[in-house]
């Protein structure tokens, strides 16, 4: 019975794998790859490890690859063309780590002895909470601390600065403006206006610099 | 051959719940029909079969013999596939629910109400659901339609949103009971004959599973991705006959599985204050008035749905997005800080 299951789902996953890499069409590699993160939940559910099987599904299927379907949606990526592999070396490095795996396979297969293991309780959320919070505490709170940081450097690089956006326009001559027109520092939230005759008075009036005149200066 | 035993009756039990679960939809769109004719001072449906009763079989039927429109420059494939995904996602996370308690029957002997009862149900339920907004937003995709596109956009963005908060609402009843699995939850809330329920320690968690689960079955009032007023229908737009049937049904379904988590989470899922004094745990009657019990929860839900949807007007994109996260999210931040500091203080 477990081996039909294990036959099925690892067939799967190799079968989707070898899509991702065939399909042209940038979505299809998506779904496919999605495929590939299910089979591999029910292969840990197999081993007797539900929790990861369940975060596996939450973190990889309902999370990332949302967001790769999202960006891949949003920018309507065309369909790749098929073309020729120009780095020539790229096949025999192919071939020789093939064969490095391979090899390690075998040897695995080879030597370690194939007595089915104790099922044990490793896998179940009870045992991994006590572990994650006294054992591992070190390697847990360095990576949540890493995660942290990426969340803030995106942020950093996401965030508008004040500076005169590029479509900012006055025409010459008197007249009252939006604020988020000129500065897209202001959210659409806070309507304010400012009057100003040119387009250098109002970057002076919000106190914000005028990225246009200095390269025109330059 | 137990092993085969096992299996043909996980089978039946799937089958049971599914034709149960499924009648109760089909006729949650009845009740929603009728009351929100009720709210806006109508009658709705009330023609076929007595008061409207086999309404939902007229609409089946209908629904059958539509001719099934295919736009000519969709995407095949991904175009079949959205309305399949989104309904498998809607019914899989129906297994786990425990429907009552342990029930002694004359010839089967002691069976459980709950489909499959294993480790980590809640983080099943949460993998599962968050699997369905890949349904909708290929449908927008693949229509080649831009107000599709525009409905699958906001539902991605909706639902990756509220999913935040959804999960972290969870937290709280998480650490009361100490366990994710739910039929245990559910045994937690047994004390004090019945009443311990979840909802008395953690209502603020309530609150927020309530406003995120409206959002993440894409309910009104945030039904941006088919706000019929500027989307024409959203990621269904181009959808007839069958296949928008089951993004419909699949829609109804996550209201029911969503009450259904609600009602096992917080308000303590098959649990009748006082059953077992008048009926004693583990008796016949016990059990069938704990599932009646658990049914009414859950359809109170449903009526809560239907009368928010008659009720409030809807949020325009920006509100809905500032609210998710500026208010909801630290909201659940806020509930799961509470919690805490109840259960470190042995409050609770």
């Amino acid at each position: 019975m477990l081996v039909l299951l294990f036959i099925l789902f690892g067939g799967l996953a190799i079968g989707c794998a070898i899509n991702v890499v065939a399909q042209r069409n940038p979505l299809y590699c998506a779904i496919s790859l999605i495929g590939v993160f299910m089979s591999l939940a029910c292969l840990y559910l197999m081993l007797a490890a539900p929790f990861i099987a369940a975060v596996q599904v939450i973190v990889y299927a309902g999370a990332i690859m949302v967001l790769v379907v999202f960006v891949i949606m949003l920018l309507n990526v065309e369909q790749e063309e098929r073309r020729k592999i120009r780095m020539g070396f790229l096949l025999p490095a192919a071939i020789a780590l093939a064969a490095a795996l391979i090899a390690e396979v075998t040897f695995i297969l080879a030597s370690v002895d194939s007595e089915p293991l104790q099922v044990s309780d490793l896998g179940l959320t009870r045992s991994i909470g006590p572990a994650l919070f006294t054992q591992y505490l070190l390697p847990f709170e360095i990576t949540s601390i890493l995660l942290l940081m990426a969340i803030v450097g995106a942020m950093t690089l996401a965030r508008r600065t004040r500076e005169l956006s590029t479509g900012a326009r006055v025409i010459p001559g008197a007249q009252v403006l939006a604020l988020s027109e000129i500065d897209p520092t202001t959210s659409h939230e806070e309507p304010g206006t400012i009057e100003s005759h040119t387009t250098s008075e109002a970057a002076q009036v919000l106190g914000i610099t005028d990225l246009r005149n200095q390269t025109r200066r330059e | 051959m137990d092993q085969v035993l096992d299996i043909i009756l996980r089978f039946v039990a799937i089958t049971v719940v599914f034709v149960v679960v499924l009648l109760i939809v089909a006729y949650t769109v009845l009740a929603e029909r009728r009351i929100l004719g009720f709210i806006q001072g109508r009658l709705g449906p009330n023609r076929v079969g007595y008061g409207g009763f086999l309404q939902p079989f007229a609409d089946l039927l209908k629904f059958i013999l539509k001719e099934d429109i295919v736009p000519d420059k969709s995407t095949r494939f991904i175009y079949f596939l959205a309305p399949v995904v989104t309904t498998m996602a809607a019914m899989m996370t129906m297994i786990v629910y425990p429907f009552g308690p342990e029930v002694k029957l004359p010839v089967i002997g002691e069976i459980q109400l709950v489909v499959a009862r294993f480790d980590v149900a809640l983080l099943y339920v949460l993998g599962i659901t968050s699997l369905g907004v890949y349904g909708i937003a290929l449908a927008g995709w693949s229509s080649n339609n831009k107000y599709s596109l525009m409905g699958g956009l906001r539902s991605s963005a909706q639902m990756i949103s509220y999913e935040l908060a959804l999960g972290l609402s969870l937290i709280g009843p998480i650490m009361l009971a100490g366990t994710l699995d739910l039929g245990q939850i559910v045994e937690v809330q047994s004390r004090w004959h019945g009443t311990g329920w979840l909802i008395l320690f953690a209502p603020l968690s309530f609150i927020t599973y309530l406003i995120a689960a409206i959002a993440e079955t894409n309910r009104v009032p945030f039904d941006l991705p088919e706000a019929e007023t500027e989307l024409v229908a959203g990621f269904h737009t181009e959808y007839s006959a069958m296949k928008f049937a089951l993004f419909f049904l699949a829609e109804y379904i996550n209201m029911f599985t969503v009450s259904m988590l609600a009602t096992t989470l917080f308000l303590g899922g098959w649990n009748v204050p006082f059953a077992d004094v008048v009926f004693g745990r583990g008796t016949f009657l016990f059990a069938l008035v704990s599932v009646i019990g658990f049914l009414v929860k859950v359809m109170f839900f449903l009526f809560l749905y239907i009368w928010i949807r008659g009720t409030l007007p809807r949020f325009r994109f920006d509100q809905l997005m500032n609210f998710g996260w500026k208010f909801l999210l630290p909201l659940a931040l806020v509930s799961i800080f509470i919690t805490a500091t109840l259960i470190f203080s042995k409050v609770i």
